[in-house]
């Protein structure tokens, strides 16, 4: 009892006394970092060269948070060819932070929670929801002036593409951000993974490459029962998701027609923002690919296989179709070959369109600068480099004489990395010396870039589908405080609750006969208003 | 007053004479004191974010109070009651396989052979030491419907193939069934101990009265390991809504998520992944209150069944 006592006590004081000394810190913490970041920002503005290298005259060093693609694993970014030379040019030292994209969301929500800051965000696809939060609690700092002043290359692409600005600007009128862009017309990157057929097959069976989803289902079917792998281990149609088929096959049945930026809303026929997901079109391709999968012409384990276990079975030769990269890259020449690229399948109400397009807005946010930045100017010379031509060469290219040549007036990279010595890939050699590997920085250009997405097979693809591609394709949209505070609740419910159903209708575990219940929970769980907040949206974008 | 002024000084004297006497004691309970403290109760001030609008650069302190805001929030919100309920249910499930570890236990002590008694017993121990990744890995690689081991045998057997980890149905009994053939060895130690403890002289004084091994069994061995047997039903209370919720998180698709979406995974992708601090801090400390509830009730019942419990 005694000793029971005594640590009570000696537990109240502790505790009474952690409390004052947190709240002290705190306070003299938050104080000292606010005045302190405000007091920089000016004073550095001065320090910074306003037009051609270096950036600034004396050495200055910044941390950047930055996540690093799994392609990048082997490399540190700290000591590599790409960023000393960059260093070199610019007199401006980057500390990377690296994050691996496991543990990206963590990393950076427990960086901003915690209020330990780098100097800067890069590449670490913030939310448009963070932007606002953090923007309007002053530990993103708003960019406008800064971009204005000292970024003639953005606001130069800003000037051409009208859509950039929109898609950065907040509500309140602030841009926190420097945006990942592709070039408008590279359309094959803009694709990402695209529809391929087996073409050996289709030529086995005598068939052409199917062009609406009728033929496509026929092809499928045709494939299982031709069985060429044996044993019923012909899978016809196989990938890493399900969203993939969805949101191709949204473009045959006439939903998703602004992109799928925007999660579940696009326009209706009369120009009003919608949410797809409840309409008879949306109703119509579920029980497509619900048929597909219920006769067993979509993988059965779609749903829980895994990225290596995918790439086995398609070197083993087992898939009809799939949605992916560039196969002869991904599988080898002797496998990859005999894919051929489908474009947009024609519906039953004649819809064809191909939706599954990302904006050339990729990521809005590619650098974000923190209130912790002390030379926010330098910073954003710094990061607009990369939206120029030179920037742009020396980011997915090198340095030309050791990452790349100009033969006959194009960029070639060196033979030690397109034919590595020894049991290296192409892709491994090239993250020895260069970091582009899974991310886009600054803009990417068809002209500036040799990746799987320029491949001859992906570039024929992207050229067959370019006829079906809808004129408009949405950038994310940004929303005000209020209108984050629905999407976070009832908007998250709902696009959960749309996400789980869509499933469960694909794979038979619910009814489509019970598609009313489904739309009837949709409207009690308050979809109107957040239909309405993706219209305020859509209206203040256009109006921008 | 004059009375009792003695016997008070008295006391506090006592105390005192306590404390210098045993000083070492005291000294050796210090680096304990100091961990509880540091790591367990200083932590604890940040619990007031569930009732605060978070921000950042304000800190935990100047962040403004919002009051019941984010309860309310859970309370109202659409997957409310399915989480509780899927919390609620897989607790119960693992709870009623709480004397499975007391069944194995008592029978290996029955196990006279010292060499086969050791080889089962490393056996059941064994698969404690696999990490949960690998454990739902392995789960993946044998629940597949198309190449997974148990799907082919039920195919050889000339029936469909049952897709088990994308069905709500399957989706607990994988889990726990999983858990207790990871853990069912290594919770039978602590009751061996406990048997090992037994007065030999019962059971053969239990022998010469013609008891039989399952008399001897139920008459002797249980009565005698039922007060750790009731300590650690406790404990596990204590545990309770509590559940290893990286293994779900693994486990978990949006095809078996209405079985598997638990309060724990809940605060997870709302703190952690979209970085809603404070109402998941409601969520967790909504949780966190139910366990109380809990553990102080099963205290109180088996304070009053048994004559055993934690305080």
């Amino acid at each position: 009892m005694k000793v029971k006592r005594l640590l009570l006590i000696l537990l109240l004081i502790g505790f009474v006394t952690a409390l004052s000394a947190c709240n002290n810190d705190d306070e003299g913490g938050g104080d000292g970092g606010d005045s302190g970041g405000g007091d920089d920002a000016t004073a550095a503005s001065e320090d910074v060269n306003e037009s051609g290298m270096p950036i600034v005259d004396e050495e200055q060093e910044l941390t950047f948070f930055a996540n690093k693609p799994a392609q990048n694993e082997d490399n540190d970014w700290n000591d590599i060819l790409i960023w000393n030379e960059y260093r070199d040019q610019t007199n401006i030292n980057v500390n990377w932070d690296l994050v691996s994209p496991d543990a990206l969301e963590e990393n950076r929500n427990l960086a901003l929670g915690s209020g330990d800051l780098p100097d800067a965000f890069f590449l670490s696809q913030l939310t448009s929801s963070d932007l606002l939060r953090y923007g309007g609690q002053d530990v993103f700092l708003p960019l406008n002036d800064l971009i204005e002043q000292y970024a003639p290359n953005l606001t130069a692409l800003m000037e051409e593409d009208p859509s950039i600005r929109k898609a950065l600007t907040f509500p309140d009128g602030n841009i926190y951000s420097m945006p990942a862009l592709i070039e408008e017309d590279f359309l094959s990157l803009r694709l990402s993974a695209r529809p391929w057929v087996n073409e050996d097959w289709l030529d086995e069976l005598g068939m052409e490459i199917p062009e609406t989803t009728g033929e496509f289902y026929e092809y499928l079917k045709a494939v299982k029962e031709l069985d060429p792998v044996g044993g019923g281990k012909t899978i016809p149609y196989g990938g890493t998701q399900i969203q993939e088929l969805v949101q191709w096959l949204a473009g045959s049945f006439g939903v998703m027609n602004q992109g799928p930026s925007n999660m579940n809303y696009d326009l209706d026929a009369s120009g009003e923002v919608r949410n797809f997901a409840i309409t008879d079109e949306y109703k119509q391709m579920l029980e497509y690919i619900n048929k597909l999968y219920e006769e067993g012409l979509i993988d059965q384990s779609i749903f829980t296989i895994e990225w290596g276990q995918f790439l086995a079975n398609a070197s083993d030769n087992l898939y009809g179709s799939m949605i992916f990269y560039d196969p002869i890259e991904l599988f080898g020449e002797d496998i990859g070959s005999q894919y051929s690229s489908v474009a947009a399948l024609e519906g039953p109400e004649g819809h064809q369109t191909y939706n599954k397009l990302s904006s050339s807005v990729w990521d809005p946010a590619n650098l974000v600068i923190t209130s912790e930045n002390s030379n926010p100017a330098a910073t954003v010379r710094w990061m607009d480099h990369f939206y120029s031509d030179e920037g742009a060469e020396l980011y997915y290219m090198g340095v030309e004489g050791e990452t790349f040549e100009i033969e006959d007036g194009e960029a070639v990279y060196k033979d030690h990395i397109l034919n590595p010595e020894g049991d290296i890939t192409f892709e491994q050699a090239l993250a020895k010396q260069l970091t582009w590997l899974g991310s886009i920085n600054g803009i990417i250009k068809a002209d500036y870039f040799q990746g799987g997405e320029t491949a001859p097979q992906s570039m024929e693809a992207a050229e067959k589908i370019e006829p079906f591609v809808p004129e408009e394709i949405w950038p994310r949209f940004t929303f005000t405080d209020e209108e984050n505070i629905v999407l976070q609740s009832t908007g998250q419910d709902i696009n959960n609750y749309i996400e789980e159903m869509r499933d469960k209708f694909i794979t038979g575990d619910e009814d489509l006969a019970n598609w009313d219940n489904y739309v009837d929970t949709l409207n009690q769980m308050g979809l109107e208003e957040v239909v309405e907040v993706h219209q305020n949206a859509y209206n203040r974008y256009t109006e921008n | 007053m004059a009375k009792q002024l003695p016997a008070h000084r008295g006391r506090s004297y006592k105390i005192k004479k306590n404390l210098f006497s045993n000083w070492q004691l005291y000294i050796f309970l210090l680096p304990v004191v100091s961990y509880f403290f540091i790591f367990h109760y200083i932590p604890m001030y940040g619990v007031q974010i569930a009732f605060k609008d978070y921000f950042a650069n304000l800190g935990i302190w100047g962040s403004p109070w919002v009051g019941f805001e984010h309860f309310e929030r859970f309370f109202s919100s659409y997957y409310f009651w399915r989480l509780l309920k899927n919390t609620l249910v897989l607790n119960l499930y693992m709870l009623v396989l709480f004397p499975l570890p007391i069944i194995l236990a008592l029978a290996f002590n029955e196990l006279r052979n010292g060499a086969y008694k050791k080889w089962t017993q490393t056996l059941t121990y064994a698969p404690h030491f696999i990490s949960v990744v690998v454990v739902v890995g392995m789960l993946v690689a044998f629940l597949d419907p198309n190449t997974g081991l148990i799907n082919h045998l039920i195919r050889a057997l000339g029936m469909e193939p049952i897709p088990f980890l994308t069905s709500p149905d399957w989706f607990r009994h994988i889990f726990v069934w999983s858990g207790q053939w990871q853990t069912l060895g290594w919770s039978t130690i602590i009751y061996l101990a406990a048997l090992a403890g037994v007065n030999p002289e019962l059971h053969e004084a239990a022998k010469v009265d013609g008891a039989t091994r399952l008399q001897r069994i139920f008459r002797i061995n249980i009565p005698s390991i039922m007060p750790t047997i009731v300590v650690l039903f406790i404990l596990n209370i204590g545990n309770f809504m509590q559940i290893g919720f990286e293994k779900v998180l693994l486990m978990q698709n949006t095809l078996n998520s209405e079985t598997s979406d638990i309060i724990q995974t809940f605060v997870y992708e709302t703190g952690i992944l979209q970085g809603q601090y404070s109402f998941a801090a409601a969520v967790g400390l909504f949780e966190s209150a139910i366990n109380i509830v809990l553990l102080i009730t099963v205290n109180q019942i088996a304070r009053k069944v048994s004559e055993n419990s934690l305080w």
